[in-house]
Parts: structure tokens; sequence; C-alpha cells
């Protein structure tokens, strides 16, 4: 082929995904997108997601969609790959015409940040909590508390009720990098001492020289700040002798239930399920044993979406991003039963628990909500 | 106390990586293919003997399967790819790229038929342990230990000794004096990856019954068995294998004396070191083959 | 057409540092698994200084300074090792690269990586959509494509090709090898470090994950599917490349499979690639 062939080519194909592009757009449905990483090392987080989009899709379109016009979910893989998300961004943006995406990923989100700012769309942030997001774009709402929400309300526990001498193990990507440094900034300000903080790798499955190290240290307690792969560190947890108890953050649900970590602590944002015959619906649709956390979230998220939309339509207004999210802050109070949420800011206040392991069940310890004002 | 533990852990991972190291030189010393798609078979080999023992098939048998798949996706992979590739002339380079094609193929296939998730094997010995002179081991690594050991011993032997095995090495010495005095250097290739393509499924099932499975992390296992390969000198199994569990023990005890983020960065600083201070690994081989 | 100017931006910024990598392995013989690495290390500098409020042409001028310099650092080794050796020492050069991208947090902003680079602006001209960043990269991919054709050209470029086909018999005749690797080092490293300052404007956001090991082999993979040693090569790989996921995006998956299905695909098209056509679309056989 020669060069100019290829081109040509090139050009053929681009004018294809533009024509076909064009023509979807042109249907009488509202189009969402939703941007995760379905791919690479957080694909199993991503697919979580994309299961609770695509669940609150189906939901609305057999109650009789918006308003008798049926709503379409555009995926589209970031690979946890910022560069990729422009492109994906852009790509939902020209071609399907979306008003509002959903997110997922801290690097993702503040990439596209920009990007939602300069073409007025609205992305919505189920599950990113690093605190950049925080004034990252006016188009953009986390209906998640931001890390350090939660950090504050943890340290503030710890140094009351278990101990001032702590060891840190944090994932070595944003949410965990996040985790440790806000968690120190509070801890240490609340008199707390921090005598190690180990890394590890994204991904990673091998904990123990991580846990020998922490352990030898002899901390009070160690806060643990992973995203995945916690079955495994449970494991290793009861391999390391004398491990000290532990607290996490929401993400260390799943940490729950093993004999290692029998009496840990974690920060819990609230968040429920669905009446049951939703979460039936759920089960038997995906063959899943469980709603999980992420997939509550996006479902919730996405409910919020089709909500705004709604108040959009019915005022008769045009669904653009500006006037989705005006509605959102409008409409400000979203409750169901996953979560009630608040939208004072661009980032969802909601009530942090404290909960501790015992035996088959996860005690309540207190419940409080981060100070906005620090 | 804690330095014998972390050694431990490192001599246990080194073994693991060791055996990735050994069947990666085994293969690239004899054919030259930069053979990334081997961290491919790895992943896959691990899925395989998991979705078995899901089954309910005794772990035994799961794990001899996965060998018998791995080696014939090996052998797949050289009859269908890398051979046509060698009769097209092609570079090393260009069989690099394709290697790179099969392993994200093979990676997403796991993602396709198997999962996408992490998973553990649901087999309830492997939480088991026992503690030898004070040091504490799971039984999933006592038997990554013994396997490796014995399974390194065996190919040494085999190398050396069997008919099959001088073969190869004649092969690999000189192919070009191989295919005029009829030893079918294409045939032989076959052998090899069948060879080691069996022998990385031990550590891909092992370590995921120790730890987890996961389809998108083996090329950094693979490339630190790599790193261990070259620096062992390349050509020789046993450099492969005892850098390999050098390298480990280094990772794991510089936790305790460096923050753990340093971690990579020190095993790298002191490879680059050690390659320019004696570029032709810690075993004096000769060996000179362009990429 | 933003998404159109979108792609264009990015599979040039991709050919500028395919230029710098196929200079390195296609024209000298130094293969290198480390340009991602080099090209972040322009991002860093270029994104940092701009954030300080250094104007952006001058960032970019301290850019190709600095990975001038870095590339020809980690060429070193290569004067002294074989291939093989030198690309792991490369791989090595690019985990360091990737470790110091993470932990020197106070500098880059560490794994939650740099948000909020400010748009480029150039001689009064602000660059803010796609289509108009467009001008800025296409203008950057002529020169740096320019230099290269020049350079292949000059009698230089007869030695560069010289020394990769028989590096003995140009020390034998008196020509100054060593200069010249280092030279084209330098070149090379330039080239990425434009290639990176332009990401990092254009993005707007750049994190350690950006200029991983992942991302130096995508980019020796669009080297070695363009054609090694060519000037087309170092254009049509990217674009390739970069467009086929975008063509992915088409077909229509059911959506939990989506990601798997379509990286799968994009395995396969690698491999019926090297079958089809192993000296690369425009190349001369490697």
């Amino acid at each position: 082929m020669t060069l100019t062939g290829t081109l040509r080519a090139l050009f053929a194909g681009t004018m294809m995904v533009a024509a076909s592009g064009w023509a979807m757009a042109a249907d009488g449905e509202l189009v969402l997108g939703a941007l995760l990483p379905l791919t690479g090392p957080a694909a199993p987080i991503g697919i979580e997601e994309q299961q609770g989009v695509q669940f609150a899709i189906d939901q609305v379109n057999a109650k009789g969609g918006l308003n008798g016009v049926p709503v379409r979910i555009v995926f589209d893989d970031s690979q946890g790959k910022p560069d990729q998300a422009v492109l994906a961004f852009n790509r939902m943006a020209d071609l399907q015409d979306v008003p509002a995406m959903i997110t997922a990923f801290s690097s993702i989100s503040l990439a596209i940040a920009p990007l939602a700012t300069r073409r007025e769309l609205l992305v919505v942030n189920p599950a990113a909590q690093t605190d950049k997001l925080e004034n990252a774009s006016p188009y953009l709402l986390n209906t998640i508390p931001l890390v350090k929400d939660e950090a504050q309300v943890l340290a503030k526990y710890a140094t009351a009720n278990i101990g001032k001498n702590a060891a840190i193990v944090y994932e070595n990507a944003a949410a965990g990098i996040d985790g440790r440094d806000d968690f120190k900034k509070y801890f240490e300000a609340a008199g707390g001492k921090i005598l190690a903080e180990e890394p590890v790798e994204f991904g990673q499955t091998n904990y123990r020289s991580s846990l020998l190290k922490v352990a030898s240290v002899k901390p009070d307690f160690v806060y643990i700040a992973i995203t995945q792969s916690h079955e495994t560190m449970a494991d290793q947890v009861g391999q390391v002798p004398g491990f000290p108890v532990a607290i996490g953050n929401t993400f260390s649900r799943p940490f729950f239930g093993y004999a290692s970590t029998e009496g840990w602590y974690q920060t819990a944002i609230q968040s429920g399920y669905p009446d049951d015959a939703t979460l039936e619906a759920f089960k038997t649709q995906f063959d899943a044993e469980d709603m999980g956390f992420f997939a509550r979230e996006y479902f919730n998220a996405t409910n919020i979406i089709i909500e705004a939309a709604r108040l959009v339509t019915k005022d008769g207004a045009s669904l653009t991003g500006t006037t989705l999210r005006d509605a959102i802050f409008k409409i400000k109070d979203f409750n169901s039963p996953i979560a009630d949420i608040r939208f004072d800011t661009n980032t969802a206040s909601r009530p942090v628990e404290i909960q501790q392991y015992k035996g088959k069940e996860r005690k309540v310890i207190t419940t409080s909500t981060a100070s906005s004002a620090q | 106390m804690l330095y014998v533990q972390l050694i431990a852990d490192g001599v246990v991972t080194g073994c693991a990586i060791g055996l990735v190291a050994v069947s990666f030189a085994y293969f690239y010393a004899t054919t030259g293919i930069f053979h990334v798609a081997h961290a491919g078979i790895y992943t896959l080999c691990g899925y395989i003997a998991w979705y078995l023992t899901g089954l309910g098939i005794p772990f035994i048998l799961a794990l001899i399967a996965s060998i018998l798949c791995g080696a014939l996706v090996g052998m797949f992979v050289q009859v269908t790819l890398y051979q046509t590739l060698e009769n097209k002339g092609a570079s090393p380079l260009v069989k690099l790229i394709a290697s790179i094609g099969v392993l994200t193929t093979l990676q997403n296939i796991v993602a396709i038929f198997f999962t996408p998730n992490i998973v553990q094997f649901d087999l309830p010995w492997r939480l088991n342990s026992l503690t030898i002179g004070g040091v504490w081991f799971s039984v999933p690594q006592i038997l990554i230990l013994l396997s490796s050991v014995g399974l390194f011993a065996a190919v040494v032997l085999f190398s050396k000794y069997s008919k099959l095995g001088k073969r190869i090495r004649a092969v690999a010495s000189n192919p070009g004096l191989a295919e005029i005095t009829h030893l079918n250097p294409q045939r032989v290739f076959v052998y090899v990856i069948a060879i080691s393509s069996g022998l990385v499924a031990v550590p891909g099932v092992l370590v995921g019954v120790d730890q987890a499975l996961q389809p998108y992390t083996s090329l950094i296992i693979l490339l630190t068995a790599v790193i261990a390969m070259i620096a062992g000198g390349i050509g020789s199994l046993g450099g492969a294998f005892v850098m390999s569990i050098v390298l480990a023990v280094i990772q794991s005890l510089s936790v305790a004396f460096v923050s753990g983020r340093w971690s990579i960065a020190v095993v790298f600083a002191i490879f680059v070191l050690f390659i320019l201070i004696r570029p032709e690994g810690l075993v004096r081989r000769k060996f000179s083959r362009a990429i | 057409m933003n998404y159109f100017f979108s792609f264009l931006v990015l599979a040039e910024i991709f050919s500028i540092v395919a230029f710098s990598t196929n200079l390195l392995m296609g024209v000298v013989g130094i293969f290198s698994v480390a340009q991602a690495a080099i090209m972040g290390i322009g991002a860093y500098t270029s994104g940092i200084l701009v954030m300080m409020g250094v104007p952006f042409p001058l960032a970019v001028l301290a850019a190709i300074a600095v990975c001038a310099g870095v590339n020809l650092i980690s060429s070193l080794p290569s004067l002294r090792l074989a291939g093989d050796y030198f690309i792991i020492t490369s791989f090595g050069t690019q985990l360091v690269a990737t470790a110091v991208f993470i932990n020197w947090s106070s500098l880059t902003g560490g794994a939650s990586g740099l948000s909020g680079i400010p748009v480029a602006t150039m001689f009064g001209y602000s660059f803010v959509t796609a289509s108009q960043f467009a001008v800025l990269s296409t203008l950057a991919l002529c020169l740096v494509a320019l230099s290269f054709w020049l350079i292949l050209r000059s009698p230089y470029g007869m030695m560069l090709n010289a020394i990769r086909l028989d590096e003995i018999a140009v020390v034998a005749s008196g020509r100054k090898v060593l200069q010249t690797k280092i030279g084209v080092s330098a070149v090379s490293g330039a080239y990425a470090g434009i290639g990176g300052a332009l990401y990092a404007a254009y993005i707007s956001f750049i994190d350690p994950v950006s200029f991983d090991i992942h991302v130096s082999v995508l980019v020796v993979t669009m080297v070695v599917v363009g054609g090694a040693r060519t000037l087309a090569g170092s254009i049509i790989g990217p674009f390739l490349l970069l467009a086929i996921p975008q063509a992915l995006t088409l077909i229509d998956i059911p959506s939990t499979l989506v990601g798997p299905i379509r990286q799968l695909i994009y395995g396969l098209l690698l491999i019926a690639f090297m079958l089809w056509r192993p000296q690369g679309i425009a190349g001369k056989s490697l």
C-alpha cells in the first residue's frame, strides 16, 4: 500500500466513524456516556461499575424511559490512561453528542475535567476520591466524599480510641497516596505518630514483606489504604504472627469476614442496598452473587442524572450539560435506599460511619459527617 | 527474625521467578526469539488450573492439564507464528512485536473466557502452614520451593545428558551447522517451546494458589526474570536461576532498609551497575545475539 | 470535529516520539524501551515550568534541553553494551524514571499526577481547542520530520547507517563513532522532549502512567509496524495503531466484554501485520 493509499483509507475510515455517529444521534433518544477502565489492572472494578450503570439504564427503559423517550448508554474503555480518556471524551462528545458522562478513576477524571469545562458537559464521578477532584471543574460532580473527608473522621476516631502510634500500608496510586497523606495530616495534627509507611503496587499479590516490616515496628494499629486484592492481603495478614489491628476506608469492605481481620475497623460511606426486588433483578441479570459497592454507587449515580434529566425535560428545556448540572443543584437532595446525597458544593456530603468487624457483622460504632470547613 | 523471614520469603519468590527465567532462557538461548508471550502462557495456565479445580477436578490433575495446555499453546505459537516469520526472514525485532501481539491476545482470552477479576483458588489446604527452624512457610510456598528446585535440576540434567537435550544444545550453539547436518532446528524449536511452556505453567499455577491470579500483570514477572537471565549470563540456566533468587531476596530485604517505594529502583540500580562492570553476566559464557 | 482533531493531535505527538525512537533504534541500532520515560521527562519539565509562569516557548526549549541531556546519559551504557543488554538497561531506565515520577511527589504531584497545566500560548495566540492545537502539533511534526530527513540525507546520516551495519569497519576507517552516537542520542532526546511538552500542554494532565513501560513498548511497536528507518513509517505507524482502537469502537460488542474483546482484536491485528508485512508498512527489510 502506498502512503497516499494508506492515508486515504484512514481518512475514509474516520469519515465513516463520523457519519455513523451523526446518524445515531439523530434518533429520538437520550444518549449518556460512561468512560470506565474496562481493560487493564483496574478492569475488575470497571466492569462492576459498568454493570451498575447498565442496570440503571435497563430499569429506566423498562419503566418507559424518560417520559417515553428511551435512554441509551455508550460505554468506552479508558484503559485507565489519561490520553485514551481524552480521545474517548471527544469521541462521545462529538459522535454521540452526549450531554453527560459518568467517569471513574482519579487520573481519568482529572484529565477530562478541563474538557468538561470547555465543552460544558456534565461529568459525574461516583468512585474516584482524590482531593484534587474537588475544584477540578464546575461541571464535575462527585457523588462520593473525597479521601480527606474520610481520613478526617478516621484520624479523629483512631487517636481517641485505638492509639497514637500508627503504621500505614498504602497503594502506590492516586487513591492510596491521598489516603496516606490525608490520614497523616489529620492524625499528626491530633497528636499521633506514624512509625512506618509502606507502599504496595496496584495489582500486586505478594504483600508479605511489606506486612512483615509494618508488624515489626509494633504500632498500635495499621492504616491500610488499598483498592483491590483485599482477600489476598487478608490471607497473608493471617500468616504474619502478631499483626496489629488495622483500620481502613470505604474500599476496605472485602476485608470483612476473615479470621485474620476480626476486630478491624473501617470507615464506610453509608451505602445501602436497593429494595429486594431490584436487588434480585440485578443478581439475575448479571448472574452475580451480590450487588457490590461500585455497582450500587454507579446505579445510584446514573439514577441521579436521569432524575435531573426528567426535571429538565419537564421544564421543556433542552438537555445539555449546563441544564443537567443546574437541575442537580436545584433538586439538591437525592434520597434513595442506597444513599442520602446532598449537593451543597460539587462534592456530595454524605454521612461516614465507623464500623468494626465483630464475628458475622460489621458493627456501626459511630456516624459522622466530615466538616467541610477543613 | 524479621530478616530471616524476609530472606525466606525472597527465596520462595525467587524460586518461582527462577523457573520463569530458566524456561524463558532455554527458549531464548536456543532460538534468539524474545518470547514475551511466555508471560501470557504463565497467566493462561494459572487460570486453566483455577477453572478446572472449580469444576471439582483434583488439584494435581488440574496442574498436569494446565502444563499440557501450556505446552500445546506454546507449540502452536511456534509452528504457526515464529516458524512462518522465520521463513519470511523476519528480524528478531519483528518476532518480538508479534510476540507482544500474542501476549495481548492471551491475556484478553483469559479475561473473556474465564474472568477479568482477581481470583483465588478454592482449595482449603492453601492456607495451611509449616514452621521450619522458626521460619514460617505456607504449604503452597513449600510446593513452589520443592517443584522449582526439582524442575530446575531436571532441566539441567536433561539438557546435559539426554539425547534431545544435546541436540537442542547443538542447535543453539550453531543453527547454521545444525541445518546442514539434519538436526532439523525448526523441529527442535517446537520441542524447546513445549518444554519451556510446560515449565512456566508450574509457577503460573502455584503462585496463583499461594496468592491470587490476575490476568494483566504477568509481564512484570517475566521482565524481572529476563533481568535475572541477563545478569546470570544468557545461556547459563544455573546463572538465571541463582540470579532470580538473589534479586528477589535483595528486593524483599530492601524493604527493611529503605522505604518499599524505592525498592524497584534499588534493584535496577544494582543491576545496571552490575551489567556495566560485568557485561558477560555472573557466569562467563560467550554469547552474542543482536536483536 | 473536535474528535477528529484530538485524534490528529495525539497521533502527531506520538509520531514525534516515534521519530525519536526511530532515530535511535532504526538508524543507529540502539534499541531502547525507555523513550516514553524521556517523553515523560519532557512533559513534566515543560508542565511544571508553565505552571510556574514560564512562557510556553521557553518551557518547550527547556524540555528539549533536559531531554537531550537525559537521553544522552541514558544511552551511554549502549556504547559498552551489546543489543540484548542495552534493551534491559533501558528497561531499567524506564522503571527508575517511573519510580521518580511517582515518588518525587513534591515536584511531580506523585501518582495522582499534575493537573491543570495551562493552555499553550505562543506569540499572543492561545491553542485551546483540539483544532487550534492541531496547527501547533502539525507544525512541530513537520519540523521534526524535516530535520529527520535532513539527518538521513546528510553525510552524517550515511555514517549512522554504516555504524548500524558494521560498526567495527567504521571505527577502522578512522571515523568518530562515539561522537556520532552521542550526537544522535541528543537529537533523539530533543524530539522526545518536544513530544512530551506538546502532550502536557494538550492533555493538560500528566501522571506517571502516561509514560510507563507500556507506552514505551507501544511506541516501539508503532515504529516497527510503520517501518523502521523510514520517514513515512514514523508517521504511518502511530496513526495506524491509534486508529485501530478507534475503529474498533464502531463494532457492536456486548457491553460487559467490550474492553477485553477490543484488546483481543488489537492483539490479533498486530500478529497479522507482522505476518503480512514484517518489514513494516513503509519499510525496507529490517
